[in-house]
């Protein structure tokens, strides 16, 4: 719950103005609703007074009230619906971009976190309703009870004791599902979801596999049985809120009964006339409407919990992490002749793991060398390549880039002096241009053809009609594998590092685009240092020098022996 | 708009229901919760008119004024407020069986659905085409929980909607013709209204979800390539797109929701538009002014504020409506999308062939490496002859590599012998069994390798022990042993909690090499099977591993008749026959010639 403060919380510091508009604007269809009626009670029955005894009614300032209030309610509850969406639809804009700028600043890898993005921004969606159907309702119901309570007040005690009995009750009804909202349904449901999701992802990915080994029918089972604990959490809450809507209709009627009796008794003691008593009474007919308007968001509140919660727990973990932007620039001078890049007893190990990957690593390569690391796949190569371009930070042992510490290059700096090209290379849903001014935001037109000149694209791009501003799809379909390669070698030409780190670049690529691709990327690379991590022939064959990974742990670990 | 839910409701009755529809009893289900909603609303005419009834008492006695008459009034009005609560906490309880009921049909039918997405994905055949498994997951996750408040809301309120304004108007029309008008003149223009509006909306908002779903996409995409990003240093230029593209989602979100609520608007403005001309009518005509409207006797108060009380009433249903008919939407939207998943499929629902693989079965069925013969067998994949005629025969414990070119036809071999694809002509035998009498029990007694080997969420363990009937008997060593010899003993040590580390999708954590090898290690626990296929088990290896991986196969592939696809000379060194399938003589074409 308390992170659902921590959302309403944001939502006003990030728009006072709009909070408040939204909520203001949202009393006004509430009060005349309940006005509308209170007063046609009112005017007919004094109508009914003043047609038997025959006295003075002045007719038309009341009918005119009436409609005015009609026209007042209606267009009350479209102002508040675009005020209120607006003000929602600003605060979740920003708060989307925090989180990815969250997101951009911690260290995750890895495809697990394409689906915790996936939940993340079905999470955010799901915000919306903490500020529309939690706050907005309840704070409209309490200033509504405030305002009855006071008028109540004035005319008679008993009146007023009736309406705050009954009020209470309806905030103790929202404070029940509040404080003691079903946080393990809601936790429940909501693995179960997931696990419906997962586990029928796995069954379809895995079909051929699961037929021989596993049998496709348990795997069937284990969605059934996701799927009714679902259902039983699911129902499990919808019973709450079918019984919190219930108690609240209760309450509504039971005031209904003890309000018409109040206020009749009130009358009869003279304290307003017989019009006023219906009037009252007829206004409590339009309250159950007014409050059941939180109901929705009370009910939904522990899967809203649940969202804030993983919201919230991920902005500000992000907000932990320390940009490595901050860090000053220790020695700005360069040493001429040091080496492009040197690993002087680096260890790493993943988190949770027992061992270390990298385990006491030392090695240099020198400006305008290649250097290929080879060994065995999982010995830790790629580690090696992360390290070189500090998506990881080692645990011991200091790596320098031309002389200066890794750690305490500024971003900027790092990312001009090293390019990193991976099979992982990623494109991006946009145009072509845009994925290449990843790597140079100012190159111009002319430039960009250059490299895809280079990278053996130039005749494929021009064959697009849009040239440059042709679309790729997500993950760069429309392009063969090959050429998806090509594209991220031109993006990588519209940079001059000092160092290209080659990681496992042509895995996945025949032999024969392999051969190209590598033999365009030596054309370019320039005087750059390269450090290669391959197992394929053709991509150590360039390399000057090879280095065994796995002889370079065991020699170190003599070296310390 | 009645018309069409008739229809509806006719053709769930009468043929069994596609997929995500409600069965004829489930409907019943509704209906009657439906009509519990109707009871419901039909008990507050009786409460309008105990209200107006105590009302007008006490009018009339206050007026006149005389202590013992409001003293009369006083138990009047006890009785009436009494018989006010025990109305309302019936009512209360009507509303809470209907929505119990409603919500059990509604879980009937999301688990039906579910199961029958099931059902199809376990009959259809491996080997044969199927939606991603992303696409799968979204279905049988968020579609089917679509249909859930589909059924749930707004059956039951359809219900509602056809009787009781239809009675209030009714009611009204008994005391006041022209009250029952007024009713009736701003009661049916709300649909017609909403119809205007709502068809514009709905276009909008199927752009506005178009649009949220290319925003999310955007975001993704971003953030999947957030690596490459950061090695760029792009990353805070990328802040700046998504931004932008997140402000341009909310303008253009304002824009079309702003269309949607004139809808709710005009559903407003009329309800409240009817309760206003009803009090002013009814204030009107008590005082005198006014005399139409009534069948002859005036208008008296109780009678007027009786009509009052019912005109919200009437429009109560309109409004649950509305809201449900969005329910609607998306409900048939998710029905479609599901019908659509089916089609793809080409599979029928109704004939899923998933209850014959649960047949018992004896515990073993094969004792010894069987020969596998191909008689006269052809095989046809989507109207393409692949095989014609084949004839093929493997000894007992042979092993037979088969190579060729990619695409002539060494998976689709591998898949007739596992049962996935079904000759068009002629037959396959194992042993002295025909395949299809012994497919059950023959992928139980194979030891199998495939291009992309998967595992499973779960331990390291579990995936490896999944295969094999006898789970409680395996000792640790015995997977040890498995692991060494598939080339994955180190690897185990590395691994976090040994047997014990959970492995995600796709084995996560675990690179292409070295899920091949723990793919092998539990082919390699089956060592009762009998037979071994091995599809291209080198492919995208190193050398080193590539060794492990074929020290492993020779190993196995002793005692076994083995069928092993491959074009890598290393493997081909293994002894054995070796075939080419692109000169089986067999293919379509040579067929032709």
């Amino acid at each position: 719950m308390k992170t659902v403060w921590q959302i309403i919380l944001e939502q006003y510091r990030y728009s006072r103005f709009h909070f408040a508009v939204g909520i203001l604007v949202a009393l006004l269809p509430a009060l005349a609703g309940a006005l509308l009626l209170g007063v046609s009670g009112w005017f007919i029955t004094a109508a009914a007074i003043a047609g038997t005894t025959g006295a003075f009614l002045n007719i038309f300032v009341p009918s005119a009230i009436i409609r005015a209030l009609a026209i007042i309610r209606t267009a009350g509850r479209y102002g508040e619906r675009v005020l209120t969406h607006d003000a929602t639809f600003r605060f979740l804009t920003g708060l989307r971009d925090r989180v990815f700028s969250a997101i951009a600043h911690s260290n995750e890898r890895g495809q697990r976190s394409g689906l915790v993005l996936n939940r993340l921004t079905l999470d955010i969606a799901a915000l919306d309703t903490v500020y529309l159907r939690l706050v907005v309702p309840l704070l409209v119901a309490a200033i509504l009870a405030l305002l009855l309570a006071l008028i109540w007040w004035t005319l008679s005690f008993q009146l007023f004791l009736v309406g705050s009995v009954f009020l209470s009750s309806w905030a103790v009804l929202a404070w029940i599902s509040f404080a003691k909202a079903d946080r393990k349904n809601a936790r429940r449901e909501d693995a179960a979801s997931d696990a419906i999701g997962l586990r029928a992802a796995d069954l379809i990915a895995g079909r051929r596999d699961l037929a021989i080994y596993g049998g496709l029918n348990e795997a069937a089972r284990g969605v059934s049985i996701a799927d009714d604990r679902q259902a039983k959490a699911h129902e499990a809450l919808e019973e709450r809120s079918t019984w919190l809507t219930a108690a609240s209709t209760l309450i509504g009627q039971l005031f209904l009964a003890a309000v018409l009796m109040a206020a009749v008794l009130g009358a009869a003691s003279g304290g307003f006339g017989i019009a006023t008593a219906v009037g009252l009474v007829l206004v409590v007919m339009a309250l159950p409407e007014i409050f059941s308007m939180m109901l929705p968001g009370l009910a939904g509140l522990p899967r809203i919990a649940l969202a804030a919660r993983r919201t919230v727990n991920r902005v500000w973990a992000g907000n932990a992490v320390q940009s490595v932007d901050q860090v000053q620039e220790i020695d700005a001078a360069l040493e001429v002749g040091t080496d492009a890049i040197a690993f002087e007893k680096v260890s790493f190990r993943y988190p949770g793991a027992t061992g270390n990957v990298i385990d006491d690593v030392s090695f240099q390569i020198r400006p305008g060398e290649v250097v290929a690391l080879s060994g065995r796949s999982g010995c830790g190569k790629s580690t090696v390549a992360a390290l070189a371009s500090r998506l990881v930070t080692p645990d011991r042992g200091r790596i320098c880039l031309a002389g200066r510490s890794l750690d305490s290059l500024p971003e900027e700096t790092l990312r001009q002096s090293v390019t990193v090209l991976s099979q992982r290379a990623y494109l991006f849903n946009d145009t072509v241009a845009a994925n290449l001014r990843i790597a140079a935001p100012l190159a111009s037109d002319g430039e960009l053809w250059a490299a895809l000149e280079k990278a053996a694209l130039g005749e494929r791009m021009s064959r697009n009609a849009e040239g440059l501003q042709a679309i790729l799809g997500e993950g760069g379909v429309g392009l063969s594998g090959g050429e998806q390669r090509r594209l991220a070698l031109a993006r990588a030409f519209l940079t001059r590092p000092d160092l290209f780190i080659l990681d496992e670049m042509t895995e996945g690529l025949d032999e024969g685009t392999s051969k190209e691709v590598l033999d365009r990327f030596n054309s370019h690379r320039g005087s750059a240092a390269v450090l290669i991590v391959a197992h394929k022939k053709c991509e150590l064959d360039l390399a000057d020098r090879i280095v065994n990974l796995r002889a370079l742990q065991a020699a170190s670990g003599e070296e310390v022996r | 708009m009645n018309k069409a839910l008739d229809g509806e409701a006719v053709i769930n009755s009468e043929i069994k229901p596609g997929i995500g529809q409600s069965t004829t009893q489930e409907n019943n289900l509704l209906r009657r919760a439906g009509l519990l909603l109707v009871l419901s609303d039909a008990l507050w005419i009786v409460q309008a008119g105990l209200i107006a009834s105590a009302l007008a008492s006490a009018l009339s006695s206050l007026s006149v004024a005389n202590g013992r008459e409001v003293q009369l009034a006083f138990s009047y009005l006890t009785l009436m407020v009494l018989m006010v609560g025990l109305v309302a906490i019936v009512r209360v309880l009507l509303q809470v069986t209907a929505q119990k009921r409603s919500r059990f049909a509604a879980r009937q039918i999301k688990s039906r659905t579910r199961n029958e997405l099931l059902n199809v994905a376990v009959s259809r055949s491996p080997a044969l085409p199927f939606p991603t498994s992303g696409a799968f997951a979204v279905h049988i996750g968020e579609q089917v929980d679509l249909l859930g408040p589909y059924y749930q809301n707004y059956v039951p309120q359809v219900m509602r909607l056809k009787i009781v304004p239809v009675a209030i108007v009714l009611v009204t029309l008994w005391f006041s013709w022209l009250a029952a008008l007024i009713l009736i003149v701003s009661g049916p223009m709300i649909p017609i209204f909403m119809a205007l509006i709502g068809s514009r909306a709905k276009a909008a908002s199927a752009d506005r979800q178009e649009e949220l779903t290319r925003l999310s996409g955007t975001l993704l995409d971003r953030i999947k390539g957030m690596e490459t990003l950061r090695l760029f240093g792009a990353v805070d230029r990328t802040r700046e797109d998504i931004r932008r593209a997140g402000d341009a989602f909310r303008l253009g979100t304002m824009c079309v929701l702003k269309i949607a609520f004139l809808s709710s608007t005009v559903l407003e403005l009329f309800s409240a538009l009817g309760i206003a001309f009803c009090a002013v009518y009814v204030g009107f005509s008590l005082l005198g002014e006014f005399q139409v409207g009534t069948w002859g006797a005036p208008l008296s108060y109780a009678q007027g504020l009786f009509v009052l009380l019912l005109a919200p009433e009437f429009f109560a249903p309109l409004r649950a409506f509305a809201v449900a008919y969005h329910d609607r939407a998306a409900g048939l939207a998710a029905q479609q999308k599901l019908a659509g998943l089916i089609d793809e499929t080409g599979e029928n629902v109704a004939c899923s062939t998933a209850r014959s693989l649960k047949k018992r079965r004896p515990d073993q069925f094969f004792f010894s490496p069987p020969t596998v013969r191909f008689v006269e067998v052809s095989v046809i994949h989507s109207d393409h002859p692949i095989f014609v005629d084949l004839n093929l025969e493997i000894l007992a414990g042979e092993t037979l590599f088969l190579t060729g070119d990619s695409g002539s036809g060494k998976t689709t071999l591998l898949d007739c012998v596992l049962g996935f694809h079904q000759p068009a002509k002629g037959e396959i035998r194992i042993g002295d069994h025909r395949l299809a009498d012994a497919v059950v029990p023959l992928r139980e007694s194979v030891m199998w390798l495939s291009q992309s080997p998967r595992l499973f969420h779960g331990s390291l363990k579990a995936n490896l022990i999944k295969g094999i009937r006898n789970r409680e008997g395996v000792s640790d060593e015995e997977i040890h042993a498995a692991l060494r010899l598939a080339g994955a003993g180190e690897l185990v040590k590395r691994l976090p909690h040994g047997l014990a580390t959970q492995l995600g999708e796709d084995g996560f954590g675990l690179s292409v090499g070295e899920i091949r090898r723990v793919a092998l290690a539990r082919a390699a626990m089956r060592k009762d099977a009998v037979l071994l296929l091995a599809d291209e088990p080198t492919a995208g290896l190193d050398p080193q591993t590539a060794a492990d991986v074929i020290n492993g196969l020779a190993t196995l592939s002793k005692e076994r008749t083995s069928l092993i696809a491959t074009h890598d000379p290393t493997v081909l060194r293994l002894p054995g026959r070796k075939v080419d399938v692109a000169k089986l003589c067999c293919r379509a074409e040579l067929a032709a010639t």
